[in-house]
């Protein structure tokens, strides 16, 4: 007997039998089956067979059943692990169990891709879920965003290195000499992050969004909202430093700005100017903002 | 040379920081189609915002009334659904499972093969992974069943991460084994904890000792729960009986290991509990304790605790030397010392790797950390050796209660203690590093701990 046939018995005897409750939503044996087999089928399609191991960092959601169980019919092996784990811990698991897929949420997608060329057996990165989080502090971070065509980044290697090249040139320039850009990853000064970026396409347009430290990040208020007991926060936040926390000073908005449409217009050898929204951007501007403030 | 946009915002708010972006590349796709014929430049957004918020994806929980009170401005961004943006070089779940079909029959298998790694976070060391086959997770479910009942119609809560053994086995698998259901809880607060009882009437928890002390200070006391579990940590006495009270229910201690593929005793829920000891020996499995030779002790004598049976795991992945040392003539070493008393009720003392030896004499961590708590002004203590001049030394880290010293920890010590087992040290923290099964991770408070979380440049 093995773990998948567990759940193909459970369907014949009480497929209308509730085996999931959540978030307000009941989910029988038979539809999870079904969620499962499909996530299989897709699996598949990617090559995972017998004896492969697939990653899952999930929390509990619907997704982690269906993943668990999909590897199972599989005869592949599951390797769920920590999803409070960051940097050296991930990696070290990954490479550690030779995973050939993770399955996660989407906001380790910046993580993972961060660790992935010293990962050579991890072949695909599922995600699912909407769990992003961003913290917005006037006192600490400012937002960086490139909004370009794919034919200003034709290629993901380069672009993620002429982005990487650009911010450790801008923390320089604020004297922090031994800043480096860790490959698809994050801009650290030592261990600890200090920008962090992340790629993401709409159709042929790609949307580049860094997070810069400017001053000390006090996350302490951020985390009462986002309930975490007091003992497990430094699991939930990454070690971070700031340009105030290496040198001692801090530029001010208009410096920081200014330091970075310079190391833009030399890494991209282009002009600069300060503009305004189109009329339709300004429509979608409006339609974005009413979204967001739904809930 | 070409010529960029910058939008510059010093003073946003949060819901720029997404929305911003999203109309710009929208305006991209839909120029071509819409009002205006030309696409639109190259785009540099610089932001910062004028009040502290949070800009949180559809699924995170949030609790708005303490955003409120601490003036935390929240923003959350729409589903993507399909055609949404996707982070680049990624598989996105749905769509991996949008055209598939619905049928797909289990690959057949050995149940000795294995069907997971989980690694464990271990309070020393690099997390090990443990692997454990088919036949390990369908011997627990099994023998869950002389531990304590689960019926069909039981909803069994899921606020334990399914990452961690107790979860997987005893909580995702031990219902879908008994036909029952399982209540998912994506985000531990006490809160949500409270309203998947409520909502779902819950009948069955497993949770650790962290968990039932959140909801004991809850206003709220569903009394659908009939039967609750606790594990991965010793549970306070004086918490059981509270508990009990409140939630007119039962709360049992078990003990497990990833090791053992979880729950390998527990204190039954029907006949006699004895409070600060892990119960009963699970049915179907082997445990004893061991001397230092391997030979079984007498009741009451101290030793390992050890274990046998289709539980114990096939070994640590790519650690052959590790899973010798864990597994002797097939009985897992679990590493934690204790006694087993006359009536076949086991107790933990302490971590065999923890035990302090100074001056060639062994000191439990256990017994001075007891003593420690007895302090009224004491809330949590966590007692270590540490290595000072090629010798160990005893050190104390204490959470206060209002005011207190390190004299008076040492002098409270020496009324109580051999003068050997008394600290050298105390230091007094705010809160204890603790694993996300809220066990107190000792490796963390020693000095020069480097920590794994960072990534290193290499050279």
């Amino acid at each position: 007997m093995t773990l998948g046939e567990i759940l193909e018995k459970r369907v014949k005897e009480c497929p209308e039998k509730t085996a999931l409750f959540f978030e307000g939503k009941k989910i029988n044996y038979r539809e999870v089956n079904q969620n499962v087999n499909r996530l299989a089928n897709g699996l598949m399609n990617l090559g995972i067979g017998r004896g492969d191991k697939v990653a899952i960092m999930l929390p509990n959601i619907p997704e982690f059943v269906y993943s668990f169980f999909a590897i199972q019919k599989l005869s592949a092996v599951a390797v769920p692990f920590n999803t409070m784990y960051k940097g050296g811990e991930v990696l070290h698991i990954l490479k550690d169990s030779n995973a050939k897929a993770v399955i996660a949420l989407t906001n380790f997608a910046p993580l993972i891709n961060e660790i992935k060329p010293e990962l050579p057996s991890l072949q695909h990165i599922i995600l699912t879920g909407e769990r992003n989080l961003t913290f917005a502090d006037p006192e600490s971070n400012m937002f960086v965003q490139l909004v370009l065509s794919q034919e200003t980044l034709p290629d993901l290697d380069s672009a993620y290195h002429k982005v990487g090249f650009l911010l450790t040139n801008v923390f320089k320039n604020f004297g922090i000499e031994d800043v480096w850009y860790k490959h698809r990853g994050s801009i650290r000064v030592r261990g600890k992050k200090i920008a962090g970026f992340l790629f993401q396409e709409i159709e042929d347009t790609i949307i580049v969004t860094i997070v810069c430290f400017l001053r000390s990040f006090i996350v302490d208020e951020f985390l009462k909202v986002i309930w975490v007991p007091p003992e497990i926060r430094d699991k939930v936040v990454e070690p971070l430093t700031s340009i105030e926390g290496e040198t001692g000073g801090y530029p001010d908005r208009t410096e920081f700005k200014n330091a970075v449409v310079e190391s833009i217009e030399k890494v991209f050898d282009v002009i600069i100017k300060e503009g305004k929204l189109e009329r339709d951007e300004l429509f979608g501007y409006q339609k974005q903002r009413s979204l967001a403030h739904k809930r | 040379m070409k010529e960029w946009r910058l939008i510059y915002r010093p003073n946003g708010d949060t819901a720029d920081i997404f929305a911003l972006p999203a109309a710009i590349a929208e305006g991209n796709i839909a120029s071509p189609y819409l009002l205006s014929a030309k696409k639109a430049k190259e785009t540099v957004i610089i932001q910062g915002v004028g009040k502290k918020g949070i800009l949180a994806g559809a699924d995170v929980s949030i609790d708005k009334e303490e955003a409120e009170k601490q003036n935390i401005e929240i923003a959350t961004t729409p589903r993507s659904g399909r055609g949404g943006s996707r982070p680049l070089g990624t598989i996105s779940y749905q769509e991996l499972t949008l055209k598939t079909p619905d049928e797909f029959l289990s690959q057949e298998s050995d149940s000795e093969s294995p069907a997971c790694i989980l690694y464990t976070s271990g309070t020393t060391g690099k997390p090990k992974g443990v692997m454990l086959s088919h036949k390990n997770f369908i011997t627990e479910c099994k023998i869950m069943d002389g531990l304590f009942e689960i019926k069909k119609e039981d909803r069994i809560i899921a606020v334990l991460p399914l990452f961690h053994v107790f979860g997987l086995t005893n909580v995702l698998l031990g219902a879908f084994y008994h036909s029952a259901s399982a209540v998912l809880v994506p985000q531990y607060t006490p809160s949500n904890l409270i309203k998947a009882i409520v909502e779902t009437e819950a009948t069955v928890m497993l949770a650790i000792p962290t968990m039932y002390t959140h909801l004991l200070k809850k206003r709220e006391c569903p009394s659908s729960l009939r039967i609750c579990i606790s594990g991965a940590a010793a549970l306070p006495p004086n918490l059981v009986k509270k508990f009990e009270e409140k939630f007119k229910t039962r709360l049992v201690e078990g003990y497990g290991l990833t090791e053992s593929t979880s729950a390998s005793s527990l204190n039954p829920p029907e006949g006699v509990p004895k409070p600060g000891s892990i119960g009963l020996k699970a049915p179907g499995i082997e445990m004893k304790v061991f001397d230092e030779n391997n030979n079984e002790v007498k009741d009451g004598e101290m030793g390992e605790i050890v274990i046998k049976g289709d539980t114990v795991m096939k070994g640590y992945h790519n650690l052959s030397d590790e899973t010798g040392e864990a597994l002797k003539d097939g009985w897992l070493h679990t590493g934690d010392l204790g006694y087993r008393d006359s009536d076949g009720y086991f107790y933990i003392t302490d971590r065999k790797k923890e035990i302090i030896i100074k001056g060639g004499l062994n000191i439990s961590p256990r017994e001075v950390e007891d003593v420690i708590m007895t302090h009224p002004n004491v809330k949590e203590v966590a007692v270590l050796g540490i290595s000072e001049h090629e010798r160990e030394e005893i050190k104390a880290f204490v959470v206060a209660e209002g005011t207190l010293t390190e004299k008076e920890i040492i002098d409270f010590c020496r009324e109580r203690l051999s003068s050997f087992k008394v600290p050298k040290y105390v230091e007094f923290r705010d809160i204890l590093p603790k694993s996300l099964v809220g066990k107190v991770l000792k490796k963390e408070l020693i000095d020069g701990y480097k920590d794994e979380r960072l990534i290193e440049e290499k050279k």
